[in-house]
């Protein structure tokens, strides 16, 4: 694993550069491309099992790359934009990239999240679907309901029980919002009287555990002014 | 010398005894030519030495004696004093009252003598040739008349003597009032020399009677000269009954007649020279006729009028001139051709009323192709400049997101590089500080950035925006649940207060959650340790109102403008973390998504105030 080749794409030298220096600390392979035609040509040519792709680049931008890549290829894609709207990054993973990271970022994050596609990839072999009919599978996360255990990357993360109901309340749900009403009488099996703080505390430590940025969560997200869910990958 | 001079010259005090002195002056004058004319003395006698060179002997002793030829020639009988002889033939009788009726008799009294001999008149050597009105030498004259009129020396000399004592007795009154006109004159002049003037610069100084409008205080100057003319035309006057007395005495009536004359005389003089010495100053400063309500009203008029046609009256709307001139024109054309036609139709002229009808057309035909093209040129301008307007508002976007892609792609590398030189070994010690300093500032700088580029998409309207149904009272929940480390970690304790229910708003809750941790989390930053943040939500007038209390712990020397200005931080030093854009973000957010927001400062209390809207329909069910 920790010789996985990475194609980076961004039109701007300096940070290829230092992408490429931060990955190889990790140990990675790094191979670079300066537009979205080089980086054709580039998983053509080489072994690729992750890319960094940056949106605005000349002849090809990110987006049509992907795009293109995805008519072929199933390698995890990452994008790395400064456009930093929510519709961008909607936009951006519709298109079929695995990940979006917005510029400027924050370079154990960039590194952490590198991992953890990687892992995805290469460990549990494509993902996106479960191993067998007790588990719940949504992006890296694989909540198995027998063993009563999550596996997040193909690590296992220990949780409390009641952290546990909550995960699997949303997991077994997956896009639908729940009120933190909802939440606590279903976990907690009492009716619900102020829990706000109660519920809204468990989620931020279910967060710690299974984000790689607890404050920009990917996977537990909060519906401001409704409620709690798990995204919908 | 003159320095000194023009200082007392211009002195008020000096100015104010000139005037005084002008108006006892005129008062005197007036009061003089008063007394005289009581005395009932022909002020003829200062002019005219000789009784017989006098307008009055003529008038009255040479014109009797005329009249009274004319009686006796018309038969009347007629009683006459003697002071004169006359002989009159008209051809066939003789008239006299002479003794003598040879012609050189009365040639003798050559001071005075009239003859009449066929058909003209002829003078004494020494008579004043002054002309008889023609009535009067011709009437009822022709060539057989003879007429002799003398005369005597004895009358005239009585009389000469009369004339004499009264120019004696006149000469001292006319003395006086020559000299109290000649010097009230020159002290005039003087008063308008120094007018407006002060001693201690050379400005031109107005008093508050300049500022009254010209025109009005001419009217109130000549209304004073008329009240003083009839007023004085209408006090009583009488002869003295004791007027032959010696010496002459005037009457009760006559003195308080002068009494009321001289006192109306001082009153108007005094009135009508505050007025003229206005004038004066007026001239001076050349602002007589700029400041009258007549010249004021007619420059406005001719102002309007000016603007009309040197453009200034367009200038804000170009587009419509040439309408107002079309209209115009339009309109004076058609009532020129109506009025030509009106008049060929009075005079049966059916051909001229046809031509002048058929003229109409044309010029209606250019009205309204003229009028077109104006209503074309003005949609084209105002499309034009609402293209503009898109294309200024596209520009500002397109503005806000490269410059956020310049500005991030280098803060990247910087980011990046200094995050590879962090781990970089070998590093000195100093050298390692170094870093971390770096690595703190360009992650505060991440910050800003990313504030800079909310805070301008907001306020530039570029954001897109979320709006759902959310209880607002759940998303302060949310928030303080999410903020519950940060509180911690500051040591204050928050008071929340929150209604039982849910509070439903229609807003982006995830913008409006910013809101809330911006404004907690500036009252986090900038409280008092150990003081309370209080948090509170009530609903009020269909309103949910949350407001945010805190204890500062500085002195808040701004305005509660000024903290939202973007930039403004609370402390001016500007020496903590964060981007000093929290409050701003925090309104602006609040009201691109629909509610108010407002920042109160009442000593070390800052309070914010957050209104939304309560959606009623969720209510309901």
């Amino acid at each position: 694993m920790d010789d996985a080749r990475i194609l980076v794409v961004d039109d701007d030298k300096e940070i290829a550069g230092a992408i490429e220096k931060l990955l190889n600390l990790e140990g990675y392979e790094v191979i670079k491309a300066y537009n979205g035609l080089e980086a054709l040509d580039a998983i053509v040519a080489n072994n690729i099992q992750l890319i960094l792709l940056d949106i605005m680049m000349p002849k090809l931008d990110g987006l049509s790359t992907t795009l293109k890549i995805r008519e072929s290829k199933n390698i995890p894609i990452i994008i790395l934009s400064a456009k930093s709207e929510d519709s961008d990054k909607i936009l951006g993973l519709s298109m079929g990239a695995d990940d979006y990271i917005t510029k400027p970022f924050n370079p154990q994050e960039l590194t952490a999240r590198v991992r953890s596609q990687l892992r995805r990839y290469l460990q549990l072999g494509g993902m996106g679907k479960a191993l067998c009919s007790s588990q719940v599978v949504i992006g890296g996360l694989c909540l198995d309901t027998d063993k009563k255990q999550l596996m997040v990357d193909g690590d296992l993360v220990r949780l409390t029980a009641k952290e546990y109901k909550i995960l699997e309340l949303l997991m077994s749900n997956p896009g639908i919002v729940f009120s933190a009403e909802r939440i606590y009488e279903a976990v907690w099996n009492e009716s619900a009287y102020s829990v706000e703080n109660t519920v809204m505390v468990h989620i931020r430590r279910i967060r710690e555990k299974i984000e790689i940025n607890p404050k920009e969560p990917n996977y537990l997200k909060v519906v401001w002014g409704i409620g709690y869910k798990i995204e919908k990958l | 010398m003159a320095i000194k001079l023009r200082s007392f010259s211009t002195h008020s005090v000096t100015k104010t005894i000139v005037f005084i002195l002008v108006v006892i002056l005129i008062t005197a004058t007036v009061s003089q030519m008063q007394y005289v004319a009581y005395r009932d003395i022909n002020p003829d006698c200062l002019f005219v030495r000789e009784y017989k060179d006098s307008e009055y002997f003529f008038r009255n002793d040479v014109y009797n004696s005329f009249m009274l030829a004319y009686d006796i020639l018309n038969g009347k009988e007629v009683e006459q004093d003697g002071t004169f002889y006359y002989y009159i033939d008209d051809g066939e009788k003789t008239y006299t009252n002479s003794e003598n009726t040879d012609k050189s008799f009365f040639e003798q009294y050559d001071k005075a003598f009239y003859a009449f001999e066929r058909g003209i008149w002829s003078l004494g050597r020494n008579t004043n040739p002054r002309p008889m009105p023609i009535r009067i030498m011709y009437n009822g004259l022709n060539n057989n008349h003879t007429v002799y009129i003398a005369f005597t020396d004895e009358f005239l000399e009585q009389k000469q003597k009369a004339w004499a004592d009264d120019r004696s007795k006149l000469l001292p009154y006319a003395a006086g009032i020559l000299s109290c006109i000649i010097l009230s004159l020159l002290l005039i002049a003087f008063l308008v020399c120094v007018t407006g003037r002060k001693p201690y610069d050379l400005e031109l100084h107005f008093s508050k009677l300049d500022m009254i409008y010209s025109d009005i205080l001419l009217v109130c100057f000549i209304m004073s000269s008329i009240v003083w003319v009839v007023s004085v035309a209408r006090s009583p006057y009488r002869r003295s009954i004791i007027y032959q007395a010696q010496p002459f005495k005037l009457s009760i009536s006559q003195i308080y007649s002068m009494i009321w004359v001289a006192v109306i005389t001082a009153v108007i003089s005094v009135v009508c020279g505050l007025i003229l010495l206005s004038v004066v100053r007026r001239i001076k400063a050349g602002r007589l006729i700029k400041h009258s309500i007549i010249f004021i009203i007619l420059y406005k008029v001719y102002d309007f009028f000016k603007s009309l046609f040197d453009g200034r009256m367009f200038s804000r709307y170009p587009l419509t001139k040439s309408l107002f001139y079309r209209q115009v024109a339009f309109i004076t054309a058609s009532a020129l051709l109506m009025f030509l036609a009106f008049l060929s139709l009075i005079s049966r002229e059916e051909l001229f009323f046809l031509i002048f009808g058929a003229l109409e057309f044309p010029i209606i035909y250019w009205y309204i192709k003229g009028n077109n093209k104006t209503y074309e040129d003005i949609n084209k301008g105002f499309n034009e400049s609402l293209e503009e307007q898109m294309r200024s508002e596209r520009m500002k976007i397109d503005l806000v997101t490269n410059v956020s892609h310049d500005l991030k792609t280098p803060l990247t590398s910087i980011i990046s590089y200094v995050d590879l030189l962090s781990k970089e070994e070998g590093l000195s010690e100093s050298a390692g500080d170094y870093v971390k300093i770096l690595s703190e500032k360009s992650n505060r700088l991440k910050h800003i950035v990313s504030d800079l580029f909310d805070l301008a998409k907001s306020t530039s309207g570029n954001i897109q925006l979320d709006l759902e149904n959310i209880d607002i009272k759940k998303l302060i929940e949310q928030t303080l649940a999410d903020m519950s480390s940060e509180i911690e970690k500051s040591g204050l304790a928050v008071k929340v207060k929150l209604p039982e229910k849910s509070v439903n708003i229609i807003s982006d809750g995830k913008k409006l959650y910013r809101v809330f941790q911006n404004v907690i989390d500036n009252a986090l930053k900038y409280s008092l340790s150990g003081t309370r943040v209080f948090v509170e939500l009530e609903e009020a007038d269909g309103r949910a109102i949350a407001t945010i209390k805190n204890t500062a712990g500085y002195e808040m020397d701004f305005t509660s403008d000024e903290i939202l200005q973007r930039f403004n931080r609370g402390d001016k030093s500007r020496t903590t973390e964060g981007s000093g854009l929290g409050l701003s973000i925090a309104e602006s957010f609040s009201k691109v998504c629909g509610g108010s927001f407002k920042v109160d400062i009442d000593g070390d209390l800052f309070k914010v105030t957050i209104g939304f809207n309560i959606d009623s329909r969720r209510l309901l069910t």
